[in-house]
């Protein structure tokens, strides 16, 4: 016992000793270790969001982070200069047009600057009656009109109402059109709901994600013509897509169902022999 | 043919001998409890690992831009990978478990003490192979989790000063975990680590047959008692048979074992499979949700509660050092914990406290 003491307490006086001359470790391991999310650290906040919080910037401006962060952008890592450009990790330089700045962009230049990433969005906009009033009278509806700015939620059918599309002209045709999208809208949404229950079970989906994503964004882009006849045209096509995907997941919640069961069966009988086991041991016992 | 096959081998090697000096007439204390059979299943569960493991290998490919993609086609296109690939991920935690169980039974009965020492010090070595096959064999699907969770991990040594970013390179084969730590990880995983733990399996299951088992020392003592200073086999004349009294034991536990595991895959088939387990690995994107697996949650939280790091590894490096040599501290004749209320107290304390650790890291 006196050796096995001495060396633990041997051991104890090296790493207390090491652990008083290390700081510089310990600190690039806190860096590396701590301050990481899955920590419950504090991730590096880009200058946008320190200005736009604080009392240097305009009250009708410090609301904007807080809209972001609740936006379909925020989720997707779309960030500020995205949109804005600048340089977020650069207090000095954030608002350089050097480094690409161009703060709130021209009423009539919103397409472009969403346009950057919604691509085929953009050319059916360009086309459409709400594209071409735009470039008419600089004062159409354009994609924040629709859309809001910073507070930009996962676009669905229920964009299109009264109360929004009546601020320019009667509901009736946008009414229409809304009863064109809705089976397919409806179809989407079921999918992506089914998707997200097989991976709350496990199940890699990215194939079906990736399919589901292609054909909604197609969809989309359509429906951002505003054309009823085309909508209503094109809908059998994308539903015919949409069914192959259904038929996937329908496949795999069934082969889930099987998994199931056939462990569930396992579960059993290992119960049963378990109990049998049991017993017979109890006879040898007496 | 089976009566000819066992006369051939009664004629070679005695079999009939064999079995009745090493099963039948091997005795175990009358007294002995469901907690001695945890060594057998805990044995049973490393078999179920290595089947299973073996069937994973067919198919896994150790490769960053693969390893991923493999693991999705044994959960979905390989007939029955699905059962394997669950049963090996649910067999990891559950092993633990049950050595977990195995170890704090052990300690309760005071079986640790002269002269099984080197019998406890085994058991530890072995707890610590397996807690090294959990780490590397997280890291093989390439997931997120498998990718932030082996980051983490592999940043503790970092903590070390003067030799810990060395350490910490050596584990990851760079400055960050890639394709070479996945290599590393899995030339460990199934070729180094197999033979490691047989080889202090085959240690640990020597002592027991050669000093014989150790009787619950709570009621009637029936042997092993006195003074120890020179070598004897700890044998129960009076005892039941190992064979079939205690095997059928034995056997009904790991029946049990066998009925968890697959109450997991047949109810909750996702809970050691969390959100980032089913994301391909991304060096570029840290998740939010990485924790550590629930084993070492515990060390976690202590180790972001102790300010100075290096200072915290120490500590944890010196409990465990006390753990395994604990039998060396502990030469006291007393093995019944419940006359040792000073003993029962800290032992109370310590698993309060690794409970209480383990939640607050859950939840934190």
């Amino acid at each position: 016992m006196r050796y096995s003491v001495t060396i633990l307490l041997l051991l104890a006086a090296v790493l207390i000793g090491a652990s008083m001359t290390g700081a510089n470790y310990r600190d690039i391991f806190g860096k590396e270790f701590l301050t990481k999310p899955w920590a419950g650290g504090q991730v590096k906040e880009s200058v946008c969001i320190s200005c736009h919080t604080s009392d240097i910037i305009k009250p009708e401006y410090r609301d904007i982070p807080q809209e972001w962060k609740q936006s379909w952008h925020y989720q997707n890592n779309v960030s500020c200069k995205d949109c804005h450009g600048g340089d977020p990790d650069d207090a000095e330089a954030a608002m350089s047009p050097e480094r690409g700045f161009i703060g709130t962009p021209d009423y009539a230049e919103v397409p472009q600057v969403c346009g950057r990433c919604h691509i085929g969005i953009l050319k059916n906009y360009l086309e459409s009656g709400h594209g071409r009033a735009l470039k008419a009278s600089k004062t159409g509806p354009n994609c924040v009109t629709c859309h809001g700015s910073h507070n930009i939620q996962k676009a669905s059918i229920k964009i299109i109402n009264e109360a929004r599309c009546s601020r320019c002209h009667s509901y009736e045709r946008a009414k229409v059109m809304k009863q064109a999208l809705f089976l397919t809208e409806k179809k989407i949404r079921d999918i992506d709901e089914d998707l997200k229950r097989l991976k709350r079970a496990g199940v890699f989906t990215d194939e079906e994600d990736k399919t589901l994503f292609r054909t909604h964004v197609e969809y989309r882009t359509l429906f951002h013509t505003v054309n009823v006849g085309l909508v209503k045209k094109s809908t059998d096509k994308f539903a015919r897509k949409l069914s192959l995907i259904e038929d996937k997941i329908d496949k795999t919640f069934r082969e889930l169902e099987f998994r199931r069961n056939f462990s569930a069966f396992f579960m059993m009988l290992f119960t049963v022999m378990g109990v049998v086991v049991f017993m017979l041991s109890r006879t040898y016992k007496d | 043919m089976w009566r000819r096959i066992k006369k051939g081998l009664e004629v070679r090697i005695g079999l009939e001998d064999l079995i009745d000096t090493k099963l039948k007439r091997y005795t175990v204390p009358r007294n002995t409890n469901i907690f001695y059979t945890l060594g057998g299943v805990a044995l049973a569960a490393f078999i179920i690992q290595a089947v299973t493991g073996f069937f994973l290998l067919i198919y896994y490919v150790p490769h960053s831009d693969h390893a991923f993609r493999s693991v999705q086609q044994i959960m979905t296109s390989v007939p029955f990978g699905w059962l394997f690939r669950l049963m090996h991920v649910v067999g990891a935690n559950l092993i633990v478990a049950v050595v977990f169980l195995h170890m704090l039974s052990v300690f309760f009965m005071g079986s640790y003490k002269k002269p099984r020492e080197l019998t406890w010090v085994a058991g530890w070595l072995m707890l610590l192979v397996v807690l090294t096959f959990s780490l590397s064999g997280t890291l093989l699907p390439w997931s997120q989790l498998s990718y932030w969770t082996t980051t983490v991990v592999t940043a503790m040594p970092t903590a070390f000063p003067y030799v810990g970013d060395y350490i910490a390179n050596v584990l990851r084969g760079g400055e960050f975990v890639s394709g070479v730590t996945l290599n590393r990880f899995f030339a460990l995983h199934v070729a180094l680590l197999p033979p490691v733990l047989v080889l202090f399996l085959v240690v640990h299951i020597f002592l027991i047959r050669r000093i014989g088992l150790s009787s619950p020392p709570f009621g009637e003592q029936t042997a092993g008692a006195g003074e120890w200073n020179e070598y004897r086999h700890v044998s129960y004349p009076d005892g039941y048979s190992f064979y079939p009294y205690f095997v059928l034991k034995e056997l009904y536990m790991v029946l049990a074992y066998l009925v968890v595991m697959f109450f997991v895959i047949t109810f909750v088939p996702t809970l050691f499979l969390p959100q980032g387990a089913n994301i391909p690995a991304d060096p570029l994107k840290t998740p939010a949700y990485i924790k550590p697996q629930w084993y070492f949650l515990a060390p976690y939280q202590m180790l972001k509660l102790i300010p100075n790091k290096f200072f915290g590894i120490s500590i944890q490096l010196l409990l465990l050092a006390m753990f395994i040599l604990w039998p060396f501290f502990d030469t006291g004749r007393e093995r019944n914990i419940l006359k040792r209320p000073l003993l029962l107290i800290a032992f109370l304390a310590s698993l309060l406290l690794w409970i209480v650790l383990t939640v607050w890291g859950r939840t934190s």
